[in-house]
Order: structure tokens, then sequence, then C-alpha cells
């Protein structure tokens, strides 16, 4: 039985790194806002006090700005993979109301198909990208880091995506699994008349 | 078979086959710029330039913010506030649901999330008082539109980012039509509640009473004045507001309310993972898409066949608002935004409509869309609280979608309803 936290660990992995991450650059971007509004008040103060004129204060963290714009990259294509996982990326299923539902089952399969080759060619033009990106570096205006790694989200987050699409099919097809609706909220008591939306949003 | 079809057909095939809308605009866009012989590397150079922006930062900051004022308590009293209100009128919980929706407005920036903090609360009231279970869905579900139109907005934010225009002066912009839809819906509700007997909630109209529920919810109401007034002010950004009015929320329900639980706050920042996620990603597949369209000059086609059709700028407006309320009843909002926009926005440039004008009539017209079946956001929410069928909450919202729609021909005729409090108070802080 060891196994089943590592597997809830791995089964919500993007989950976890995701929130890390807006964690993360939710406190950088207010810890910046704070240090414009305590320096900005010791600059009003340091025309009037002489004290303050002695020290000059930096304004803000010069690189906190990038560095929060690249977590949150990571952190958009690391959520739309956790919501690939938990089967939430909005789709339009109403026209399959009119037929059996064998019909939007294949259909939504076939689709799904059709996303994996999507992503697989995201993955390849992504790693051409990086290579080059290697042999003429570029770096980010402030951090000075190389780009390539800063797109190395785009061949994890794409791979991942996969995996979680066939993830998903899988439970759903193979173990017959019901994938519950994100979208509907829980109402807190259970009851037993709940109303067919037929549209998954 | 030129670009422009190859694109159209991959994207309207793809949709009809239940493939996620992401993909839909991706792989059309994709095809395309295979068919026109572009290298694929530029669809990774937009995947990063899509979301590698700061104003777009707003977007997951105020979903977090307004998840957490939900167990923070601040949600709570505001309708608090707004029942002790509108309560004793004819019709007044649901006159009240709408103030409700008003206020939660002007913290939140989204139309579900304002449907379900609110709906929560005042459907199960809404039931007891004895109105109908599709009314009251109805209610809740027209009005949670509110969220978008009342600034912040997340809708606005999309739109300000893909069509670079200033954020702010969109929130602005947005906060007289806000007002002029809560007050069409309540006028509805009133006529309607008359017809139906729904009377009072049987307590009296009493200034003092106002007054207790909003020392109570002060710290609630601060929140608005917090994040509109940093922002109207020039204080903050639309992204530096969000990231306040997180910290804000955490500190009062901490310190001041005491209502805060870690699991709250685990469950906040868990759904904003995947809501960001699922949102910007189609962020990317819309900006590829729209640059294939604009290089295509498919905006020019349509500028073109519209002044063919006629020169009169108001019928204009006719055919563009009944679009996208076509478009509404159809498509997720967001990616309505960015798919119209591109597309829409410099054919409206070129007939003389301000940016900032046409944005909130499209944010109007996708309030409306929240509310109308078969994809209304809104209405999903408002029948799993009510416990009804869809069928039945749609019945019930076609008078308020009625009203709300007059609402949005009369801001889009008439300019200077939005357009004149951004004016004013750019004046006033210069």
């Amino acid at each position: 039985m060891r196994a089943k936290p590592v597997l809830k660990f791995l089964d919500n992995i993007e989950s976890y790194l995701c929130q890390i991450l807006l964690v993360f650059f939710v406190c950088l971007l207010f810890l910046q806002i704070l240090l414009r509004l305590v320096f900005g008040a010791m600059h009003t103060l340091s025309q009037h006090i002489a004290f303050f004129e002695h020290y000059p204060l930096p304004a803000s963290i010069p690189w906190g700005e990038e560095l929060s714009r690249m977590a949150f990259v990571w952190f958009v294509f690391l959520g739309a993979t956790y919501a690939a996982r938990l089967a939430a990326h909005n789709r339009v299923t109403f026209q399959f109301k009119i037929f059996p539902k064998i019909v939007g089952d294949v259909s939504t399969v076939f689709s799904d198909i059709v996303w994996i080759a999507f992503n697989c060619t995201m993955i390849y033009f992504s790693i051409n990208v990086i290579k080059e990106g290697f042999e003429y570096p570029e770096y980010s205006p402030t951090l000075d880091w190389i780009m390539a790694y800063v797109f190395m989200i785009f061949p994890i987050a794409f791979s991942l995506m996969t995996i979680r699409i066939i993830q998903v099919n899988i439970m759903k097809h193979v173990f017959k699994i019901e994938i519950a609706d994100v979208d509907k909220i829980d109402t807190g008591d259970e009851d037993d008349e709940i109303p067919e939306s037929g549209v998954t949003s | 078979m030129s670009v422009t079809a190859v694109i159209f057909l991959t994207f309207i095939g793809l949709l009809f086959i239940g493939a996620p809308i992401t993909l839909s605009l991706g792989a059309a866009a994709m095809g395309g710029m295979i068919f026109s012989g572009k290298p694929l590397e530029g669809l990774v150079e937009i995947a990063y330039t899509s979301v590698n922006s700061f104003p777009i930062m707003a977007l997951p900051a105020f979903i977090l913010s307004g998840a957490l004022m939900e167990s923070a308590g601040i949600s709570r009293r505001l309708v608090a506030v707004a029942e002790a209100m509108a309560g004793p009128f004819t019709g007044g919980m649901a006159a009240s649901t709408i103030l409700s929706c008003l206020f939660f407005g002007a913290i939140s920036g989204s139309g579900p999330a304002t449907t379900a903090a609110v709906g929560m609360l005042m459907i199960p009231a809404m039931t007891r008082h004895g109105y109908d279970r599709g009314y009251a869905g109805a209610v809740t579900s027209s009005s949670g539109g509110l969220g978008v139109v009342i600034p912040p907005s997340i809708p606005m934010v999309i739109y300000g980012v893909t069509a670079s225009q200033s954020i702010a002066d969109l929130f602005i912009a947005g906060f007289i039509p806000g007002i002029m839809l809560a007050v069409a819906l309540m006028t509805m509700n009133y006529f309607r509640s008359k017809k139906k007997k729904y009377k009072g909630d049987g307590k009296t109209l009493s200034a003092k009473k106002v007054l207790v529920t909003m020392r109570e919810g002060f710290w609630s109401l601060l929140a608005p004045v917090i994040i509109l007034g940093g922002i109207y002010t020039g204080f903050f950004t639309p992204t530096e507001a969000a990231i306040v009015s997180i910290f804000y929320t955490l500190f009062v329900g901490i310190f001041i309310y005491r209502e805060i639980e870690l699991k709250g706050v685990m469950k906040a920042l868990e759904s904003t993972t995947w809501i960001t996620g699922r949102v910007l990603i189609i962020m990317f597949a819309a900006l590829a898409f729209g640059q294939l369209l604009t290089i295509n000059k498919i905006p020019d086609l349509i500028a073109q066949g519209l002044l063919d059709l006629t020169g009169n700028l108001y019928l204009i407006w006719v055919l563009i608002i009944i679009f996208l309320l076509f478009m509404g009843m159809f498509m997720e909002t967001l990616a309505t935004i960015m798919l119209v926009t591109p597309v829409l926005l410099p054919v409206m440039l070129s007939l003389g409509v301000d940016p900032i004008h046409f944005g909130v009539v499209l944010v109007c017209c996708c309030e409306i869309g929240f509310a109308t079946p078969p994809l209304g956001e809104n209405m999903f929410i408002a029948s799993g609280v009510a416990r009804t069928t869809l069928e039945d909450i749609s019945m019930n919202a076609l008078p308020f979608v009625f009203v709300s729609v007059l609402v949005v021909f009369l801001i889009a005729y008439f300019p200077v309803l939005t357009l004149w409090l951004p004016d004013f108070l750019g004046t006033l802080f210069q």
C-alpha cells in the first residue's frame, strides 16, 4: 500500500507545482508594491528631512517583474495541464444531445487524438526553438537568463498534457470512472434530483 | 481552397466533434500556417508572448481574491447589507439578489463566481420566501453577469490586453453601464414580482438596520473602495490592485473576521490554477488564430461587407450586437472576446467608434451570454443551486435578458454613457 500516496502525489503534481508558482509570484508582486510604497514615502520624506538624503534607496527589486512574469508563464501552461487532468477544458457538447451517447463518446475520443497530434507537433517545434535558443542565445533583459531555459516549459507542458489526455480517456473508457464535472458547484447537501445540464462548460 | 477556408473549416469542424475550444482554435491556426507555408516555430513564440504580459496577471489575481473573499466571510456580509436595503420592497428578496450582485461585482471580476457566491446565499433564501425555483435561479443568473460589467472585470482585462487598451479606463467606463443594467433588472423584477405577488421580506426598511449591517460589513465594503479607488486614482495598476486585494482579504479573514481556514485557502489556490490554465491557454490559440485572420485581411473583408450593406452606424451596431449575442449563446465568454476583438475592433475603429466604448458594449453582450442557453455559465450554476432544470431557468430569464438587451442598445447608441466617467476622472486626477 506504500505506492498509494506516491501515486496520488504524481496525479496532482502539476497542481502542486502550479500552486507554488502562484504563491511565489503573488508574494513577489506584493513585495514590489510594498517596497514602492515604503520607498515612495521615504522619498517624499527625504525632500523635507535632511537625514534621508544621505541614503540613496533602491525603488524596487529590478528583476522582480521579469521573474514574476516567467513564473506566470510556467504557471499558466502547467495549469492548463492540470485542467486537462480534470477534463476541465471547455468543449461544445450540446449537439451530441440528439444522438445516442456512443456518438458523442467516439467523437470526443477522436477529437482527443487530434489534440494529441497537435501537442506532439508543438513539442517537436518547441524543441527546435530551444535548440536554436542554445545555439544563438538570447538573454532576458534584467535577469540575464538564457531564454531557452524559460521555453523549456513548452515541451514539458505539452508532453504532460498528452499523458493526462491519455490518462483521462483510459479512466473514462477502460475503467469506467466517472470524471466529476469541475464546473458543477457543490451545494453542500446531497439531493435526489440533480438537473441535467447536457453541456459541459 | 484558400487559407481562410482551411482555418474556418478546421475550427468549426473540430468544435462540432466536441474538441476543446483551445484545440479548435490552435489546430485551425496550425492548419492555416502549414497551408500558407509559414514556419511553425512562430506558434511557439506566440505561446510565450501571449501570456508573457504584466496586465494579464490581473486575471489569476482577481480569481484568487474572489475565491478567498468567499471563505473570508466578505461576500456574506455584503449580501447582508444588500438584504437590509432592498428586502422590504415588493419582490424584495430578488431585488436584494440583484443588489448583492452589484456589490459583489465591485470586488469580483467574474460572472460565474458572482452567481455562485450570491446564489448560494440568496437562492435558498428566496425559495424559503415562496419564490418559484425557476424565478430565483433566473434572477441570480441574469444579475450574476453584473460581476463582469461592474469593475473589476476579468473579460475587460482580456479585452484590454487583446486590444491594447487601458484596462483602468475600461474599468471606469463599465461603472455607469453596470448601474444601468442593475436598475433595469430591478425594474423588471418589480413588475414581475407584483404580478406573481412576491411580497417584501416582511421587515420594515429602517435606516438603523441598514447602518448596523453596514457597520458589521465595514471591512467588506472597504474592499471595493480599496480596489477601485486604488485603480481610479492611478495609485495601483489593475494587476497591483488585484494583488493588494488578495492580501487585504487574507488580512481581514485572519485578523478581523477570523473566519478563514487553511482548507479554504488551499481550495482557492487549487481552483485558481486550473481556471487560469484553461482560460489563458485559449489566449495563446486565439492570438495565433487572430493573427492569421488579420494577415489574410479578414477584418477588412468584414468591414467592406458591412459597409456595402449599410453605412448607417446605428444599423451596424444592431448587426454587431445581434452577432455578439448569438456568439454568447454558444461560445465561452473569454474565448468570444479573444476571437471577436481582432476581427471587429478594426472595423469599428474605421467607423469612428471609440475602442473603450466598443469594449464595454462587447463585455455587456458577454454579460447577457452568461444567462442565455445552450451555453450559459451562470445558468449552469444557478440550476445547480436552485435544483431546477435549465429550461425552467431560461424561460424565467427571458424578460431579464430582454431588458438587458435594451440597456446594451442604449449603451451602444449613447457613447457618452461609457465615455463620460473616464473623461471626467481623467481631468480630475491630472
